[in-house]
């Protein structure tokens, strides 16, 4: 067992991992953030992917003692239902969910690319949700949506 | 008096213009997608449950010599094994036809067929245990070409029936003679392969005892009801002795209707029967790409003859499918596959023959589309092969020979609308077609070469011969007129539940978001009857349309007395009740419920549609399979590489005669939906079986589309030419979108590089080779 202390959706835990545990499952099952689903388990289907340090990644992969000190952001922490974040709205507003079960990831994806870009391309966004597979095959909705979440995050800073 | 009433609101809802319907309405379910709530069975899971694990057959066909448990139980963890002599009640987890037991008995009939289950506290020890249970098998020889298993010497997969299952007809005019008649005839073969249809939520069922003596499972399914009748027989207990609830479900695509959700509950039940403890049964991804029901893969051999002027005059086929070890839907795949043989088109004399095929492959059932992909694929290359020899451009000959208001289809059923005109008109004019063909077919030297298909469509409406067609909804209204909507049909993906809310919502004047679902509960709700064929929306319209008339005309009564208006007067929008000719006349909804409530009228109402029963000789196939029929036109534009052999899409445009548009933007979504797993099993899926072993069942090797491989645009085109069935004229769209994209793409790279490549999918060295001819 290992000590570690990790933050996630912006608070601290303080928690003991066994040497193989998984960051998949520590944010699970052990911290019960189920908007992290498990697709495969070996990296393929990228339906586990959350933000650490603000990059996605397959949590499936990193070992949980691995995350010590780093900071986690799940759908959870990205907005609530009184206060969605405009890609939330914009994923309802365009039709991109579907089944549900791979938006969390798609949602964090696209997300982590709009906080380092406003408007990406369309290179951008296909290269970057490349990592997340829908069967319900809501790619060109979830292009869409980064658009529009995009387009009414500037009207808001021109209104400011 | 009251069935007058009734009537007057039926027709005022079928003539007068919608508030609701065909406006753009968010799903009901969305907020909960993009919160990432924990409502999906795994989420689900309180407390420690036992894993349960099954052990599963190395082989695909052998003898059990015999079954040793002991080791497995001495893994610490470890609580109970099962094997088919545990199970309490009858052996049988077929979800149709009783063939195919829940745990093997003597033999193995397809790799991965489960043997054993093992429970146990702890997951990875529960592993274990499951490869320490030994089975002595004695291999078999295994029958893994359909062709194969037909001959009569063949082995045979289930000792007490014959390998081939059913034998499809249809049986129309006199072939010889159109043969004779013919200017050219051509006959070709046309294969496809098994997919999977993948569902990203795997199989997982969660089951525990309730305080009330009931054995509770929650799970993930299209068909809450066909899980819960095995159940009861699996365990051999009273139907008020168990309850099947369905969580959130992520994906269905026909699999989650067909034999493993029946797996995974019987599994998990079983062990909380057999310990009284929780127990939770969840696929491995690769144990599902196993044992999922997949596509069926066809042989199809068309011999097609046609007049100069390129008039379809006479069409034989043969239709060979490979259902796998067991049945599962493959007699009913056939039918549909069988029916739509000839594509959308009328041909005078038409002589089919389907085969449905056992063999020691995995099992094939339903997947989205069910047969129709596989038939419009070889059907619509012939068109384009038939063109090609006879001079014309493939719209030519379509053109010449589309079904239209009064022609015949291949069962002599007559076309009543003219949705596929329609669709093609639009499809043609938005993607400029015919010139690009031309202009493509013309320009043929460079390395990358750009190609234009066009494919037709029409498709048999929701059940039509595979089963009784009926639903039901149950509506309630709460004190504080908020509105409760229930019923066993399922939302996994497709949407058709916000259709749902939306003809509700419409029918009784409030907002969408007024209405609120509860889960499907098998104790709580009537039998709705499975949620396949797309027939939620269309079907199950109905039945939520005449539970909200139920609930409408009760109101209505109340509301006429507080209004003095007459009830057949009443309009009701915008949670108003309006006398219709004096619009500054009216009532709150909330107060017309409360005054309900007070008086004591009940405001909650079953709601019940069933479809007229079809009739077909099944002799000849001749008849009315089917209530209505959906129509379409998908014009897909390729570039293909002719060094690597890479296929790409580049666009796709697709319209489709949806009868009515409930909500378009769950339209949007499923047209991009079915394209591009459609583009998927075009140019990309392929299930292996090698000997009967898989080759492939993980996503590393079997690659489904991602936003790489997604078309740059898919332009949605929504025809509206009404139906006699489905509610307010809609017709079955779930499914659709996914059976044209492979006859689609396949005649955009004919187009491209001038080659017919008649085998799916079309691999890069597929491809390749078909150019070196």
């Amino acid at each position: 067992m290992k000590s570690i202390s990790l933050r996630v959706n912006g608070r601290l835990y303080n928690i003991e991992v066994r040497d193989n545990d998984r960051l998949l499952e520590v944010l699970r099952d052990v911290l019960g953030f189920k908007s992290v689903k498990m697709g495969c388990g070996v990296g393929d289907c990228g339906l586990c992917i959350v933000l650490m340090d603000g990059r996605p990644v397959n949590s499936c992969l990193v070992l949980a003692a691995r995350s010590d000190g780093s900071e986690i952001l799940t759908v959870e922490g990205l907005g609530g239902e009184k206060e969605l974040h405009p890609l939330q709205q914009a994923f309802i507003d365009v039709g991109a969910s579907q089944c549900g079960y791979c938006i969390p990831a798609a949602l964090l994806v696209s997300y982590s690319l709009q906080v380092g870009k406003r408007n990406p391309s369309s290179e951008e966004v296909r290269r970057a949700l490349r990592s997340v597979l829908c069967r319900c095959g809501s790619y060109l909705r979830f292009e869409e949506a980064l658009k529009v979440a995009g387009r009414d995050e500037r009207g808001d800073s021109e209104k400011v | 008096m009251s069935e007058e009433i009734l009537r007057r609101f039926r027709e005022i809802e079928e003539t007068r213009d919608f508030f609701i319907v065909g406006r753009k309405v968010a799903r009901v379910d969305a907020l909960d997608a993009v919160l990432g709530r924990p409502i999906y069975t795994a989420d689900l899971v309180t407390g420690r449950p036992l894993y349960v694990v099954a052990v599963r057959s190395r082989y695909p066909h052998a003898r059990i010599k015999s079954l040793d448990v002991s080791e497995a139980l001495q893994v610490s963890s470890v609580r109970a094994v099962f094997t088919h002599r545990d199970i309490p009640g009858v052996n049988d987890a077929g979800s149709l036809i009783p063939d195919r037991p829940l745990l093997a008995i003597n033999k193995v009939r397809h790799i991965g067929e489960a043997v054993a289950l093992v429970a146990g506290e702890d997951y990875e020890k529960t592993v274990d245990a499951a490869d320490r249970v030994l089975v002595d098998y004695e291999p078999l020889p295994a029958v893994t070409s359909p062709f194969e298993a037909m001959n009569p010497d063949s082995p045979r997969v289930q000792e007490d029936r014959d390998n081939v299952v059913t034998h499809f007809k249809i049986r129309k005019g006199d072939v010889a003679d159109g043969f004779r008649h013919s200017h050219v005839v051509l006959e070709r073969t046309y294969k496809t392969q098994a997919i999977d249809g993948l569902p990203l939520e795997v199989e997982v069922a969660y089951s525990f005892w309730g305080e009330d003596g009931v054995l509770n499972c929650i799970s993930t399914m299209q068909n809450p009801f066909d899980v819960y009748n095995k159940v009861v027989s699996i365990l051999g207990v009273e139907k008020s002795r168990l309850r099947i609830v369905q969580a959130a479900t992520g994906g269905g695509f026909g699999p989650k209707s067909d034999e493993t959700p029946i797996d995974v509950a019987a599994y998990a039940c079983l062990a909380t029967f057999k310990t009284g403890r929780p127990a939770l049964a969840a696929f491995t991804r690769s144990e599902a790409m196993t044992v999922q029901c997949k596509r069926h893969p066809f042989t199809i051999t068309h011999r097609v003859g046609v007049d100069k002027s390129g008039r379809l005059l006479a069409w034989k086929a043969l239709l060979v499918e490979d259902t796998g070890a067991y049945i599962s839907k493959g007699h009913l795949v056939i039918g549909r596959a069988t029916f739509h043989c000839t594509g959308p088109y009328e041909v005078p004399n038409v002589w089919a023959d389907g085969y449905c095929v056992l063999t020691n492959n995995t099992m094939a059932g339903s997947t989205r589309g069910f047969g129709a992909p596989q038939s419009h694929f070889a059907a619509e290359m012939m068109m384009n092969e038939l063109a090609e020899e006879l001079g014309l451009t493939p719209l030519e000959i379509r053109w010449r020979n589309m079904l239209r208001v009064g022609s015949l289809t291949a069962t002599g059923q007559k076309i009543e609308d003219p949705g596929l005109e329609l669709c093609l008109m639009r499809a043609l004019e938005a993607s400029d077609y015919e010139r690009k063909y031309l202009q493509y077919k013309k320009m043929g030297d460079g390395v990358v070469r750009r190609g234009i298909g066009l494919a037709l469509l029409y498709h048999g409406n929701t059940l039509g011969p595979e089963g009784d067609d009926f639903a039901t909804v149950l509506v309630r209204v709460e004190r504080d007129g908020s509105v409760v909507l229930q019923t066993g049909l399922t939302e996994f993906g497709t949407g058709a539940i916000t259709s749902l809310v939306i003809v509700a919502a419409e029918t009784l004047g409030v907002p969408p978001s007024s209405i609120r679902l509860e889960r499907p509960d098998t104790l709580a709700i009537p039998n709705s009857g499975p949620t396949v064929a797309s027939r939620t929306t269309p079907i199950g319209g109905r039945a939520a349309f005449d539970a909200a008339v139920k609930i409408r005309h009760a109101i209505a009564s109340v509301a006429s007395e507080m209004l003095g208006v007459p009830a057949s007067g009443l309009e009701f929008r915008e949670s108003r009740i309006y006398a219709r000719d004096n619009p500054g006349k009216y009532l709150g909804w909330k107060d017309a419920v409360a005054e309900c409530y007070k008086i004591g009228v009940e405001l909650k109402a079953v709601g019940y549609y069933i479809a007229p029963p079809t009739r077909w000789d099944p002799e000849t196939g001749q008849g009315s399979p089917y209530n209505q029929y959906t129509f379409g036109a998908l014009v897909a534009e390729v570039e293909v590489d002719t060094e690597t052999g890479v296929v790409r899409v580049d666009k796709m445009t697709a319209a489709y005669d949806v009868g009515r548009a409930i909500n378009p933007l769950g339209l949007l979504s499923t047209y991009e939906s079915g394209s591009i797993m459609g583009l998927g099993y075009a140019i990309m899926e392929e299930i292996i079986h090698r000997d009967g072993y898989l080759l492939n069942p993980n996503l590393q090797t079997y690659v489904i589309p991602t936003t790489a491989e997604a078309p740059r645009q898919i332009e949605s085109i929504i025809v509206e030419s009404p139906g006699p069935m489905g509610v307010f004229g809609a017709k079955a769209m779930g499914e659709i979108p996914v059976v044209l994209p492979a006859a689609s793409i396949a005649g955009a790279v004919a187009n491209a590089v001038g080659v017919f490549i008649r085998e799916l999918p079309l691999r890069p060295d597929r491809v390749l080779k078909a150019l070196e001819r």
